[in-house]
């Protein structure tokens, strides 16, 4: 044999050997939306388990968080709970030239808490973006009792604070709404107080309950049901989203594909969302 | 067996009866105390309540300040320098016959060297929803120089409206575009030409109808002194002649999803004047001469067209291209108050200049670009016509490979390719192309 061939040839092995030893383990990062935290988790749980030797790992930090983490390379999936800024894709073009990749993959609704002493039970949309701009300030404006509204929000990070910050408040939130991190700790802080009103995903409202959500005067109160959030009548309603800096390929393509699966899609109300169908 | 049943209940008795505790260890608690322990925890979580209130309203205040940064530091190899000078584009190299333009401030050859490009640091304080003010000094090893300095309003109601006031980046997509995400190290000669130092002190009027109403459309009014990057930098402090440029640029962004495809596309137009400083014979757009005085206006104007095409193929890939076209002026001399040291010249020019870059993104580690761009600084003579050396168009080849060390370092090699117009009637280098290509190693640190 030819000394240069085999010389070739046994650095062509090594190259690929290592190269092939870098692909063994499946690895998909996702990160973002505290939403969805679980609910990927559960995703990420189900799916490694049918696919063994692939690795999914999930974190939370924020829909703002996990979509910078997508733009700096650090995650191959970022959920988010609300959809991505004009602001966001034009860095996603810069760093990538691209326009990033969409994908919903739930539903959800935003349930707006109250403690269960409170004599409210409904509001119409414009009243609750009253109440948490600041402008409403007492119970008794909306048929409660003569007390001061307390506000508990989430951190501007959070697309479920962007979300209803653009569909509901539709300006900025009232200095004295007091911001806490993640949803279950504005469910615990209005479980407690008579006075307190807060919003989150509608999976969390235990130990508090929700209020009956108007479009406008003239229309029915409606509650955050199943029902009522799939076929979109609740009015404060959205989609949960994943991202990518480009068409997914490899083990990020098989696992999205299987979260919108029948397989994947039925995980979703186990955990308090709404599949797409 | 009844009797083995009876003594094995008995037996099992007096073992129940051993584990009841007649009297339990266990003090009963009284609500007094509890109430103690509750109520000294209550002062505790207030005493701690109290500290934190100041170090949150901190926190808070801190969070409306947003520094970032960047630093470009590189090694270059090239075998002439590529630099404007009074009688030239070029500064060739030195001692040799090869050149009609010798290094005065270094006798001998110099071939390559170690450059720090950049080293910025931007302060971003947004005290309230809507406002921002920008400080950019870029931070170099014999001056600190202001790059940016803007106050920017957003209007709250329709959120589609924006004010700029300050020193800022001229409206271009190259302009704009960062070099801290450019692939291409440098940018196009026609930008560096048209828009030195990128910036200029003045006002921007911004519509986006993206976040209201989602349509994106983007169109930018801006009104500047015209004379940023001109002249000695104490004259480019305010204005030199009172009469300002106008620059308008309007882009629209079409989406097409499904295909993973998006194409921006613009026009603008840039409509100023050149005031003479300087009297002397200058030359008109006909290559004519004629005698300017101070105070005489030049023309200063050009409309240009851009397109930038993203396209989700195995990854990013987007082609970007822009063209300009009409007529630049100025007076040369490096002491003149609005001399364009990229366009050292004295008279009036049809320009058209244009570039086309290729951009391939490779997973999230390693890009490679490729760039064709001309500038032909007078459109109305070519070859042996064009009589002096300023007015050769040039073509640059340029190529950059860029690796992303980690999430904040980028190591780019870069090569550019400066083609330039032959003349027999200039002569000297200019009867061939000057062998003028630069290679670049890059490290950017950015934060």
């Amino acid at each position: 044999m030819n000394t240069t061939k085999f010389k070739i040839a046994t650095l062509l092995v090594v190259v690929m050997t290592i190269g092939f030893s870098f692909t063994t383990i499946n690895k998909v990062t996702v990160k973002g939306s505290d939403t969805m935290v679980i609910l990927s988790q559960k995703w990420a749980e189900v799916y490694m388990k049918k696919n063994p030797g692939t690795s999914i790992q999930v974190t939370g930090g924020g829909s703002g968080v996990g979509l910078a983490a997508l733009i700096n390379g650090s995650t191959d999936i970022a959920n988010s709970s609300r959809p991505i800024k004009p602001s966001e894709v034009e860095k996603l073009k810069a760093r990538y030239g691209s326009l990033g990749v969409e994908i919903p993959c739930a539903k959800d609704g935003l349930s707006v808490y109250l403690n269960k002493a409170n004599p409210v039970t409904a509001l119409t949309l414009k009243q609750i973006g009253q109440i948490f701009a600041g402008k409403i300030t007492n119970w008794k404006e909306v048929g409660g009792a003569d007390a001061p509204i307390k506000l508990y929000g989430r951190e501007s990070s959070s697309g479920t604070f962007g979300f209803f910050k653009d569909n509901v408040v539709k300006t900025d939130f009232a200095p004295t709404c007091q911001t806490l991190p993640g949803t279950a700790a504005i469910v615990n802080a209005v479980k407690k107080d008579k006075n307190s009103i807060g919003y989150g995903g509608a999976a969390y409202a235990e130990g508090v309950k929700d209020c009956g959500v108007k479009k406008d005067d003239k229309s029915p109160a409606i509650l955050p049901t199943a029902a009522t959030i799939k076929n979109k009548t609740y009015p404060i309603t959205r989609y949960l989203y994943m991202y990518l800096k480009s068409r997914p390929t490899g083990e990020t393509k098989e696992f999205i594909d299987w979260i919108l699966s029948p397989a994947g899609q039925g995980l979703i109300e186990e955990v308090g969302y709404y599949p797409l169908k | 067996m009844k009797k083995v049943i009876v003594a094995m209940a008995v037996l099992c008795f007096g073992v129940a009866s051993a584990q009841e505790v007649t009297n339990d260890s266990i003090k009963p608690i009284s609500i007094d105390s509890l109430q103690q322990a509750i109520n000294m925890h209550q002062l505790k979580f207030d005493a701690l309540n109290e500290q934190l209130s100041p170090l949150q309203e901190e926190v808070d205040r801190m969070s409306k300040l947003k520094i970032s940064g960047y630093m470009q530091v590189q090694y270059e190899m090239y075998n002439y320098q590529d630099v404007p000078t009074a009688t030239g584009p070029l500064q060739l190299k030195p001692g040799t016959a090869e050149t009609n333009v010798p290094l005065t401030t270094n006798p001998t050859d110099v071939t390559n060297s170690f450059v720090i490009r950049r080293a910025r640091v931007k302060f971003t304080y947004k005290p309230i929803e809507g406002v921002a003010f920008v400080l950019q000094p870029n931070f170099s090893f014999s001056a600190v120089t202001l790059k940016d300095a803007y106050v920017q309003l957003n209007d709250p109601w329709l959120n589609t409206f924006q004010l700029w006031v300050g020193q800022f980046n001229r409206p271009d997509y190259e302009v704009e575009f960062s070099s801290r995400d450019r692939i291409i190290l440098e940018r196009s000669r026609m930008t560096t030409i048209l828009y030195p130092q990128e910036r200029d002190l003045g006002a921007k009027f911004v519509v986006d109808f993206v976040n209201k109403y989602e349509i994106p459309l983007k169109i930018d009014f801006a009104a500047f002194n015209g004379n940023f990057g001109e002249g000695p930098i104490a004259n480019q402090v305010s204005d030199v002649d009172s009469d300002k440029d106008i620059v308008v640029r309007a882009t629209y962004s079409l989406k097409f999803p499904n295909a993973g495809l998006g194409i921006d596309f613009g026009g603008n137009g840039y409509f100023g004047k050149n005031t003479v400083f300087a009297a002397g014979t200058y030359s008109d757009i006909n290559n004519n001469p004629f005698t300017a005085a101070v105070g005489d206006k030049l023309d200063k104007h050009w409309i240009g067209a851009e397109l930038q095409l993203y396209y989700d193929v195995l990854g990013g890939f987007a082609l970007k291209s822009q063209f300009n076209k009409g007529v630049i002026s100025g007076t040369s001399g490096a002491a003149i108050i609005n001399n364009n040291p990229s366009f050292n010249f004295s008279g009036e020019r049809e320009f058209i200049g244009y570039y086309v870059t290729l951009e391939k993104n490779f997973g999230s580690k390693y890009q490679a670009a490729v760039r064709y761009d001309s500038w032909d600084p007078n459109a109305r003579l070519s070859g042996d016509a064009v009589t002096v050396a300023p007015d050769l168009r040039v073509h640059t080849w340029s190529f950059a490979f860029d690796y992303f060390f980690n999430n904040y370092t980028k190591i780019a090699l870069g090569y550019s390719m400066p083609i330039n117009e032959t003349s027999s009637t200039v002569g000297g280098i200019y009867n061939s192309d000057v062998k003028n290509n630069t290679t670049t190693l890059r490290f950017q640190v950015s934060f």
